[in-house]
């Protein structure tokens, strides 16, 4: 993966990421800063996956906002307001995320430059404000932190009129535990543990990307082995949630013969996992420089095996799912995210491409030759399903194609690497997690430590989309739509 | 059938019938998800841990969310005493149709107002909904009742279901009562296609966010009138296709109290059929539902009256 790293004045910073985008066609993959005194925008180009790496100098805490014209920058621009006090000007609705009342107005946690310029105080301080709709018969559901289900914590404020919901607002950040932070704190060896804990149902796609960027920095090539473990291991995982999630959106309607059927294939996925990793969730295998341990023949064998079993029974059950009648009347037309909005938003993963936008970070990776997207344009919730569908079986035969290969192929699967990272190096890594696209950004001191670390979840686009989504449909369906997007609460919050 | 054993059989149907019912339906369920599920005794577990355990109760509430659960409690027991539920005369006299319709009128409004009085947004939501289902389901059950009722001449309920054969009313109106009876329970009782009452997501429910403030014995309370609402429901409805039996094949009393029993249970499963393999309607299409129920309600009032017209 090409990365390019270059300076950008503040002054053309807007105008040059304005064209960049709108005209060029690259994406917005991350914006954050190292200690707050400049401001790092990373750009995506979605046709080969090159990278851009601007850095922007800052003389005040004071920049002007992109999302006035790129709407998908707002909900970063506002972490790292949160973050570093950098206040994006004419930022169309600055509002906290990640830190609540309870700390102090003067508190940036990631900032660790006290000049040249003061650092302001957040605005807002207090009691949060939601948005409130006015109006005859509009009243209000608050919705959490606590849910009832056992999932994380998230508060849902809906102005509803009637059944219908006028306003969704999402308020995020209760699980924010400072990973970024810790992550500058640890030896970068141990560093890993850390990454793939972050949102523990994407653990692979965290894992690869922080052993990506790291490798990113050394510029170095692991060897094609661990390169096609890792492939698999990805694709398992994708498979696992994907099911998941499908069971997920038939037991949100009531479908409880779906439900758990895809509940007991998931346990499939969840074998082969194991039998892949010695571990269901697949941890603590993928590390910088390879994977942790070969997998022997007999083992991949009995994942081929698994394998054969899930193609007989993934088509009848999504058949099941997506022929029923009642599904399609649930599902059709709820939750609609238009192809503009999407792309004003710049949506990721599944949800993205339900909406029609043809982005996959797969389609880029040297380890996915012919890779197929799979595309739906109408963006409702029959659509992510779809997508969803489509998916696994694809990733399903991705992994017989590697498994094939990893069969006939006997090679080096680790490369040890150096004690120390390179000096001022800086790595970056895109990987496609089964929610979108995962962005990773790495920097190192001179003394070879990691000193800043950044994420970007599909969740910090797509959380945008579900409040989109859930406009003018009726409450009723808020779940099904909410689960439709399969968002990460800690992958937001971090 | 003697007195006493009369009394021992509704004594013993009105204490393990409701229970068993939503055990049944339970145990189907899981058995159709290919869980093992839990025991048949579990629902007198629960509830036997609910009377154990203390309240929690908000601190806005008044008198009527505490008074609720005893109230529904007696108007749900007294329904059961003076409805024909089982193949025989209730225990209680004065069984007028619409003294049935009124009670659960009354109960269902105590309900309402105590899921509002807790103050919890969702209870409030439910209620709204609650309200407008029973709205649009109400007309469809009444006009069964009175379909039932034109074919025995009588509003008096155990006339009604009096096993007798006659000839102004032919089995195609029982079958077609016990259609319209249980499809209106289904959504009386928030059972799916209309409300699911395994989801755990609030912003859908309907009786289960309406209750959602309840606990310990009010729970209890709450969770048993539910249970009884249900096996009276069921127990019509069985009876129904019990008469259009009948009208067949007349058997003896024992018969019919074993059958009236095994109808319910077998209604039962049916419920937990109808929850593992449908998909829950969306709440704009709940009135396309109802219109089943109301449908059958009508066809059943034709038939009675064309019938009625003929014989008399």
């Amino acid at each position: 993966m090409k990365i390019a790293h270059s300076r950008l004045e503040l002054n053309n910073r807007h105008s040059t990421i304005n064209k960049l985008v709108k005209e060029d066609g690259m994406r917005i993959g991350l914006i954050s800063s190292i200690d707050g005194s400049q401001l790092l925008t990373v750009l995506i180009d979605p046709k080969n996956g090159e990278l851009q790496i601007f850095e922007t100098s800052l003389e005040s805490h004071h920049y002007p906002s992109l999302s006035r014209c790129l709407p998908s920058a707002h909900w970063q621009e506002r972490i790292v307001w949160n973050m570093f006090g950098l206040v994006p000007e004419e930022h169309p609705r600055l509002k906290q995320v990640l830190l609540h009342e309870p700390y102090s107005a003067d508190f940036f946690p990631l900032r660790t430059v006290s000049g040249p310029f003061e650092v302001p105080e957040r605005p807002h301080q207090g009691q949060y404000q939601f948005l409130e709709v006015k109006g005859d018969g509009v009243y209000e559901i608050p919705v959490g932190p606590i849910h009832a289900g056992i999932i994380e914590p998230g508060h849902f404020r809906f102005s509803c009129l009637g059944e219908v919901i006028v306003n969704l607002e999402i308020r995020l950040g209760y699980v924010h535990r400072g990973v970024e932070k810790r992550l500058t704190e640890v030896n970068w060896r141990k560093g890993r543990f850390i990454a793939e804990s972050a949102a523990s149902d994407s653990s692979t796609a965290y894992a690869i990307g922080f052993a990506e960027c790291i490798e990113s920095m050394f510029s170095l090539e692991v060897p094609h082995r661990a390169r096609l473990l890792r492939v698999l291991a990805l694709e398992v995982e994708r498979v696992g949630m994907h099911l998941a999630d499908l069971g997920g959106l038939a037991g949100d309607i009531g479908f409880l013969a779906a439900a758990s059927s895809f509940q007991r294939i998931r346990g499939i996925a969840f074998r082969m996992a194991e039998l892949l990793t010695g571990q269901r969730f697949l941890r603590a295998f993928i590390c910088p420089g390879g994977v942790v341990r070969d997998v022997s023949t007999a083992m991949l064998k009995d994942i081929s095996a698994s394998v054969s079993k899930l193609q007989t029974e993934i088509p009848v059950l999504t058949e099941m799912l997506l022929e029923n009648q009642g599904v399609n009347d649930r599902m059709r037309g709820v939750g609609r995210v238009s192809h503009w909005l999407a792309l004003d938003f710049a949506l990721v993963g599944p949800s993205g491409r339900a909406s029609g936008i043809e982005y996959d970070a797969r389609q880029f990776h040297p380890d996915y030759p012919d890779f197929e997207l799979a595309l739906q344009t109408e963006g409702d919730v029959y659509s992510r399903a779809v997508v969803r569908a489509i998916e696994v079986q694809k990733s399903i035969s991705i992994i017989e194609s590697v498994l094939d290969k990893l069969c006939n192929e006997e090679s080096q699967f680790f490369l040890q690497l150096p004690e120390d990272l390179p000096p001022n190096a800086i790595g970056c890594s895109v990987v496609e997690g089964h929610r979108g696209e995962l962005v990773q950004l790495a920097l190192s001191d001179q003394s070879g430590r990691i000193k800043r670390y950044c994420f970007k979840d599909a969740s910090v686009n797509n959380w945008t989309a579900l409040a989109i989504a859930a406009r003018n449909n009726l409450v009723a369906d808020f779940p099904l739509c909410n689960k439709s997007f399969a968002l990460a609460y800690s992958g937001h919050d971090l | 059938m003697t007195p006493v054993f009369s009394w021992i059989y509704f004594l013993l149907c009105l204490i393990l019938v409701p229970p068993l019912v939503l055990s049944i339906i339970g145990k189907t369920k899981a058995r159709l998800q290919n869980r093992r599920g839990p025991v048949l005794l579990q629902v007198f577990y629960d509830w036997s841990k609910l009377w154990r355990k203390d309240q929690t109760l908000s601190s806005t509430l008044s008198g009527v969310f505490r008074s609720t659960a005893v109230i529904n409690t007696v108007i749900y027991l007294s329904v059961a005493l003076f409805v024909p539920w089982l193949a025989q005369k209730p225990p209680i006299d004065g069984d007028d149709l619409f003294l049935l319709l009124y009670s659960l009128a009354l109960a269902r409004f105590l309900c309402l107002l105590a899921s509002m009085d807790a103050g919890s947004a969702f209870g409030a939501f439910a209620a709204s909904r609650e309200a407008t289902l029973s709205l649009l389901v109400e007309p469809a059950f009444m006009l069964t009742l009175v379909a039932l009722a034109v074919c025995s001449g009588s509003t008096s309920l155990s006339s009604i279901f009096a096993f007798s054969i006659n000839p102004g009313a032919g089995p195609e109106v029982w079958f077609l009562g016990g259609i319209a009876i249980f499809l209106c329970g289904l959504v009386e009782l928030s059972r799916m296609p209309i409300d699911d009452p395994t989801t755990h997501l609030e912003l859908t429910m309907v009786h289960e966010a309406m209750i959602v403030e309840a606990s310990g014995r009010n729970l209890l309370l709450l969770e048993y009138s539910y249970a009884m609402k249900m096996t009276v429901f069921l127990g019509l409805s069985a009876q129904c296709f019990l008469h259009a039996y009948f009208q067949f094949l007349p058997v003896g009393a024992i018969w019919l109290c074993l059958l009236s029993v095994a109808g319910i249970f077998g209604l039962a499963v049916l419920v937990a059929l109808i929850e593992a393999l449908s998909v829950k309607l969306r709440w704009r299409k709940a009135p396309e539902f109802i219109a089943y129920a109301l449908t059958m309600s009508f066809l059943a009032c034709l038939v009675s009256i064309a019938k009625g017209a003929t014989f008399r």
